[in-house]
């Protein structure tokens, strides 16, 4: 896909340069037409019957942000997405789209553009028409017509597949059509329900980052649903994380894996996951300390836990540092997992399983004795009651 | 991996014997039907090949001239005969308005009810399919004799309308439900990228529904149109004068005999013209219309 890539680049320097040909032109004029908007959403519930699976959703997403609704599976994510597109009717509390009021309105009136996982292509059409279909519909002209299919399929690299029918094109190509007939409309926001969860590993990748730049280049408000944390973490300006119908926390993919706001966020974000220890606060010779079973370690002195508060010890893998000897808590080696850049070291402390992040190529070995030290200003600790995590002083 | 020639060849005459049982009865019809009648009934033997051909039966039933040896022979021209009652050519005409109005009205019927049970929910959406089936539970031979009256009263008795509308009837729970089926494989999630493309309901039906299921809508209409062809009782109690071309062939079966060189030989050219209605709907009888139209 670096054609793609490639017309990104030849677009920018063809705007500055004015000797550009009648593509630029169009690509040029159609971008700086673009409309945005913004997405309100104000105590939003959603009831199948008797069964409620949103419950009192508050959300507002920037004009030309890219918010990404995580999850895991029937968490709601996607009910979400398609009550802001009109596909599902509102039970109660508000959805705005820029300044006006979409509860009862229309999917097609809302000036949305919605890529489906599956990715909905009309069959019967060829790449071309798919594209062209929302405009035929607006009955807009013929040449305004082919002015945005062309600028489209120039954006995805589509243009050697005009004139084939979805089933004649892979599935990273029907992905691109999906996202080709999404943007020629040049909507106020746009739609993902989990485009990418039907490509292979490699092809996730690649278009991950194509949609970013395609985003970076539109600017066009995004609501974007994965269950899927690396694709949020990359992709985000926003995450909100949703559980069972609520929202657990929302912020920007760093603040989310800095400061989870309880155990469930903590939990989800991050792989290899973080290391959880369950225990109580104890009084130390220089201050609080966790105690679990024989173990204690460090905490934050500025940390709100009280002493004899039980409480769960969050540290992430990468913040554990593994050494063969010298200091630290003993852990012993279960299973070691070289990836690559770095090595996954299972080992147990204290009756937990805990994961371990080493860079060193060390000939760590099943049985080993492994010397572990915690990374004091990353320590997380949660309440074990209530899993909220408990904030500093 | 390679099949054997034996295999091959085993293939072969095992497809060709099973095509020969079917084709066989049909073939015989054929034959019959250019039978002169000493061939026909032999007494001795059963003539296969070696008789003389002739054109006869057709000429009575499908032409319209009059019986060979009856009184008006040789007097009157093709198609004045007033009193042939072999001449089969109004039941022809018959059939084929029947089979082609119903086919029609059944297909359109059914079409805008499938798409309804498929993609709206209402209030007995499911209910409502049911009712639809256990229309067929009941054989027709069941309501006949209140179907007369009504009809009768109606003024339909005896009428390409009324029959028309009565095979429409007994067509339309097999063509909802077999076009239904089409739909819901289908995935609704077009129709929602329509609608977020911008089409109406209605234009989400006839510019995206409506292509995508071609080839159920051939399949549908091609049952239908052979069920009308072929329906024998409604037929026979609704009409009089119009008769459709299995109740004509029946009249063919007299107290002085039966005639099996007419019934062949419109037992045979009977069977053009749904072949000619089948070769025309055929070529969208094509599988995978939704191909392409998500991953897999
Ligand atoms: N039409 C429906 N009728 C009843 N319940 C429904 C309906 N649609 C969804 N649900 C329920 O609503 C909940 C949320 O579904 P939703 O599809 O939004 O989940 P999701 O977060 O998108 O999950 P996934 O990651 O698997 O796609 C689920 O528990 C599901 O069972
Ligand atoms: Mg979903």
């Amino acid at each position: 896909m670096s054609g793609w890539l490639r017309s990104c680049v030849s677009g920018t320097l063809g705007v500055r340069t004015v000797k550009a040909g009648w593509g630029v032109s169009t690509t040029k004029f159609i971008e700086e037409n673009m409309t945005m908007g913004s997405v309100t959403i104000q105590n939003l519930v959603k009831r199948y019957g008797s069964l409620e699976v949103l419950h009192g959703i508050d959300l507002a997403v920037e004009d030309g942000k890219f918010v990404v609704l995580l999850g895991p599976s029937g968490c709601g994510k996607s009910t979400l997405l398609r009550m802001i597109a009109g596909l599902e009717t509102v039970t109660s509390g508000d959805i705005a789209i820029g300044e006006q009021r979409v509860n009862d309105m229309h999917p097609k009136d809302r000036n949305i553009a919605m890529v489906f996982q599956n990715y909905a292509l009309y069959a019967h059409m060829s790449v071309r028409e798919n594209m062209a279909f929302s405009m035929r519909l607006r009955k807009t002209a013929q040449a305004e017509v082919n002015k945005r299919v062309n600028w489209a399929a120039s954006i995805l690299s589509l243009e050697p597949y005009l004139d084939r029918f979805p089933k004649e094109l892979s599935g990273g190509q029907r992905q691109r059509v999906a996202m080709g007939r999404a943007i020629v409309r040049n909507p106020e926001v746009f739609l993902f329900d989990e485009p990418l969860s039907n490509l292979d590993a490699k092809l996730r990748v690649q278009t991950r980052k194509e949609i970013k730049e395609l985003h970076q280049r539109l600017k066009t408000t995004t609501v974007y649903v994965t269950h899927d944390q690396i694709e949020a973490m990359t992709m985000a300006d926003q995450v909100v994380i949703m559980r069972d119908g609520v929202i657990e926390q929302i912020g920007t993919p760093l603040e989310i894996y800095d400061n989870p706001y309880n155990l469930f966020v903590a939990q989800f974000i991050g792989s290899p996951g973080m290391n959880l220890l369950t225990g109580e606060i104890v009084q130390g010779a220089s201050g609080k300390m966790f105690q679990t079973g024989e173990v204690t370690c460090e905490v934050p002195q500025d940390s709100k836990a009280a002493v004899g508060q039980k409480v769960l010890y969050g540290i992430r893998p990468e913040h554990l540092q593994a050494s063969m000897q010298g200091s630290g808590l003993s852990a012993t080696v279960t299973v070691v997992e070289p990836t690559g850049p770095e090595i996954h070291l299972y080992a147990t402390l204290a009756g937990h399983e805990i994961c371990a992040i080493a860079h060193q190529r060390l000939d760590w070995k099943p049985n080993d004795e492994l010397k572990l030290n915690p990374m004091i200003e990353h320590v997380h600790l949660f309440d074990a009651e209530t899993k909220v995590a408990l904030p500093t002083v | 991996m390679h099949d054997s020639t034996f295999k091959l060849t085993l293939r072969y005459l095992v497809s060709i014997l099973i095509v020969g049982i079917f084709v066989f009865p049909i073939a015989w019809w054929g034959l019959t039907s250019v039978k002169p009648i000493s061939a026909v009934f032999d007494k001795d033997r059963i003539v296969v090949f070696d008789f003389e051909p002739t054109l006869e039966n057709y000429r009575v039933t499908v032409l319209g001239y009059s019986k060979r040896g009856s009184k008006e022979d040789g007097k009157t021209l093709m198609g004045t005969s007033g009193n042939n009652s072999y001449d089969g050519r109004s039941s022809i005409v018959s059939s084929v308005i029947v089979a082609v109005g119903s086919t029609l009205i059944t297909t359109i019927i059914a079409l805008l009810a499938s798409f309804g049970l498929s993609r709206m929910q209402f209030w007995g959406s499911q209910g409502y399919l049911n009712w639809i089936l256990s229309q067929r539970f009941l054989p027709p031979v069941a309501i006949i004799v209140p179907l007369v009256f009504i009809f009768h009263d109606m003024g339909l008795r005896d009428t390409h309308t009324g029959l028309i509308i009565a095979h429409t009837l007994i067509n339309i729970p097999i063509a909802v439900l077999l076009l239904k089926s089409f739909m819901d494989d289908i995935p609704i999630d077009i129709d929602q990228a329509a609608m977020i493309d911008g089409a109406t309901r209605f234009q989400c039906f006839w510019m995206v529904i409506l292509p995508m299921v071609k080839g159920g809508l051939a399949a549908t209409a091609v049952l239908c149109f052979i069920f009308s062809w072929t329906e024998f009782l409604l037929s026979l109690f609704l009409t009089n004068s119009i008769r459709t071309i299995p109740v004509k062939i029946t009249t063919y079966v007299t107290s002085t005999g039966s005639e099996w060189g007419y019934i062949s030989a419109l037992g045979t050219s009977a069977i053009l013209p749904s072949f000619i209605f089948i070769l025309l709907v055929q070529r969208h009888l094509v599988r995978g219309l939704t191909m392409g139209a998500i991953k897999d």
